[in-house]
């Protein structure tokens, strides 16, 4: 395991670039864990303070530290793509693999809901549950939410590989060896999708972190949670840039960039690590 | 069943039934098979594309799937004086008799690994639970199996992409035959490799089942596959068992037209006559032509092979033929004493 990690980043540039820009994310997000203020606290500091050797990224119009403010901001936000993208493979690989390999009536139910679920229009729904739930909309049920809407596309896809795995010589062999069909699922198919699955787990998480800021700077979350989307309202809230406060909306977004960059760069150089046909074109061992 | 034999079938008809929309269409893909295979002995399945060679050896392999179905007749194993009938087993004695005692090496076996795992984990897959061995002592078998292959045991390492063709044929015999199981079916097992590599492949193969004492049903269209491999040779043409015997008596003296036509193909050094095509093409499966099958395309037809089915009787030690003229096919060439090796 720590072998693989040095080689590819000795042998991959793009895996050593992504895992620096993620680690600086991560890194900062758990600088959150040591803040010495209060996130959901206003007027702790004082008001508009550009970025200084005092106060590194400036302090904003509502009186906070945005250094602080942002670590906790970007730890909300990480845990909460996250959880989408995982919480929506999972359902994606359940989905895709049983309705590609089983096929038959279950591949038509399967489809038959994946595709409602295709059509349906997701954000008026999410602002829907907004004005349902309220203050009981906190990041982790909005994250289920999310991930109950994120997986129709990405099932489709594995679903589109796992029909062709089905007629594959080394799928019949294995059902002759009398292999279960679910290990034959889990065990023989899903390690030829995990490719598509990192690929569209990146994908997934900067969809619904991008949805997330949108919901949040229309003002349709739960706005005393610090995430990057409810900092960028309170941003726009206060006028940030006719006032001049610069660094309020150019900090957060930088980062926001950084942190895409890193996950999308990360998610190419698996890939390639994790189908064995394409790693060594690179390694060469 | 006679005791030396390790598979019996007995009137073997397996149709592919299929319902379109109410029309309902059969394919009669093996036709009333009668046959027998003993121990330690490789028995060759002969016959052109679309004969039902492939057909019949699922059936044989339990390996059916519909609209594949036995419509009568039995196929019935012998391993270690249990007789065993697999068409009436469950999945789950179907599970414990495949891979242990009956294996299968598939068409296009080149593609039988998948690409994605270690050959470890595809030995692990397949003949872990078979074979019942844990950790260390699953290992060593597997590795000392692999070296009998003349494999290297760091081929368990490797991804079946970084094996050249004649390494993966190998550690795909190694896969059927690490459960050392009494019956082997291999299909087509060397049709991708080239000849020089196809033949270590074959001498390995008969190895190893010579040392395992085990049984081999092994089916190609290559007549010179069949000249080295097999003891006795099975001819079928269009789901029909024509004719079948020892593989010299076959070949010096074969007593089927179709199968003297089949021998005299075989290119032979220094010969430079051209060979006798036969006109026509097999016949349709779905439709098949009435009494012997073979008479529109059959020199030596007469009126009763367009109404009568020849049946499959002895006309020689172990010999048996399916043709109303068994007595006058005279084989097509004269040096055919020499059948020419691979």
């Amino acid at each position: 395991m720590f072998s693989v990690l040095r080689d590819l980043i000795r042998y991959n540039i793009e895996f050593a670039i992504g895992l620096a820009m993620t680690c600086f994310i991560i890194a900062f997000a758990a600088l959150s864990f040591f803040s010495p203020v209060d996130p959901t606290l206003v007027y702790t500091a004082i008001p508009d303070r550009p970025p200084s050797w005092q106060h590194w990224f400036g302090t904003n119009s509502r009186g906070q530290e945005l250094f602080w403010l942002l670590t906790f901001a970007f730890r909300n936000t990480l845990t909460f793509g996250i959880t989408v993208a995982v919480l929506s493979r999972i359902i994606s690989i359940v989905v895709g693999l049983a309705a590609g390999y089983i096929g038959g009536w279950v591949d038509r139910v399967l489809m038959f809901f994946n595709d409602i679920f295709v059509a349906i229009p997701i954000f008026p729904i999410l602002i829907l549950f907004y004005f349902v739930l309220r203050s009981d909309l906190n990041s982790f049920t909005l994250a289920l939410i999310m991930a109950c809407f994120g997986w129709p596309f990405d099932a489709r896809l594995i679903r589109s590989v796992a029909l062709g795995l089905r007629h594959r010589e080394f799928t019949r062999q294995a059902l002759f060896a009398g292999m279960s069909p679910l290990k034959v699922m889990f065990q023989e198919h899903l390690p030829y999708v995990m490719p598509i699955i990192f690929a569209t787990a990146m994908a997934n998480m900067i969809w619904s972190i991008g949805l997330e800021v949108t919901l949040a700077v229309l003002g349709f979350t739960n706005l005393s949670i610090p995430t990057v989307g409810t900092t960028l309202y309170w941003a726009n809230n206060h006028s940030a840039m006719i006032v001049g406060v610069w660094w309020w909306i150019l900090i957060p977004v930088a980062l926001i960039i950084v942190m895409f960059v890193g996950l999308f760069l990360l998610a190419v150089s698996l890939n390639e690590y994790i189908d064995p046909r394409s790693r060594l074109r690179r390694m060469g061992a | 069943m006679n005791k030396d034999d390790a598979l019996e079938v007995t009137s073997l008809k397996a149709y592919y039934l299929m319902n379109f929309f109410g029309i309902t269409r059969e394919v009669r893909a093996v036709d009333d098979i009668t046959m027998s295979v003993r121990r330690n002995e490789i028995y060759g399945i002969a016959g052109e594309s679309s004969s039902g060679k492939t057909t019949f050896i699922k059936v044989l392999a339990a390996a059916m799937r519909p609209p594949l179905q036995i419509v009568s007749g039995k196929v019935e194993y012998r391993f270690g004086g249990r007789t065993i009938s697999p068409q009436s087993m469950r999945d789950d004695d179907l599970a414990e008799l495949h891979w242990k005692h009956l294996s299968y090496i598939m068409q296009g076996s080149m593609s039988v690994l998948n690409p994605v795992r270690r050959i470890q984990q595809s030995f692990v897959d397949f003949a872990k639970r078979p074979l019942g061995l844990g950790g260390k002592a699953f290992q060593d078998r597997i590795e000392e199996h692999l070296v009998d292959l003349q494999l290297s045991p760091k081929v368990l390492r490797a991804y079946p992409h970084e094996l050249s063709g004649g390494m993966r044929q190998r550690v795909t015999i190694g896969l059927a035959t690490v459960c050392q199981p009494e019956f082997i079916i291999a299909d087509e097992p060397t049709t991708a490799l080239d000849v020089v590599v196809q033949k270590d492949v074959l001498s390995l193969l008969r190895t190893v089942q010579r040392r395992m004492g085990s049984s081999i049903v092994l089916v190609t269209h290559d007549m010179s596959v069949h000249a080295n491999m097999a003891d006795r040779i099975g001819i079928m043409y269009a789901g029909r068992l024509v004719e079948e015997g020892p593989t010299r008596t076959l070949f010096t003296v074969p007593k089927h037209p179709y199968t003297a036509h089949l021998v005299a193909s075989l290119p032979r050094i220094g010969d430079t006559a051209r060979r006798p095509a036969l006109e026509g093409r097999p016949p349709s499966l779905a439709d098949p032509p009435s009494g012997c099958r073979f008479h529109p395309r059959c020199p030596l037809a007469i009126d009763k092979c367009k109404t009568d089915v020849p049946p499959l009787v002895t006309v020689g030690e172990g010999h048996r033929s399916a043709c109303w003229r068994a007595a006058d096919v005279k084989p097509l060439m004269a040096s055919a004493a020499n059948p020419v090796t691979a």
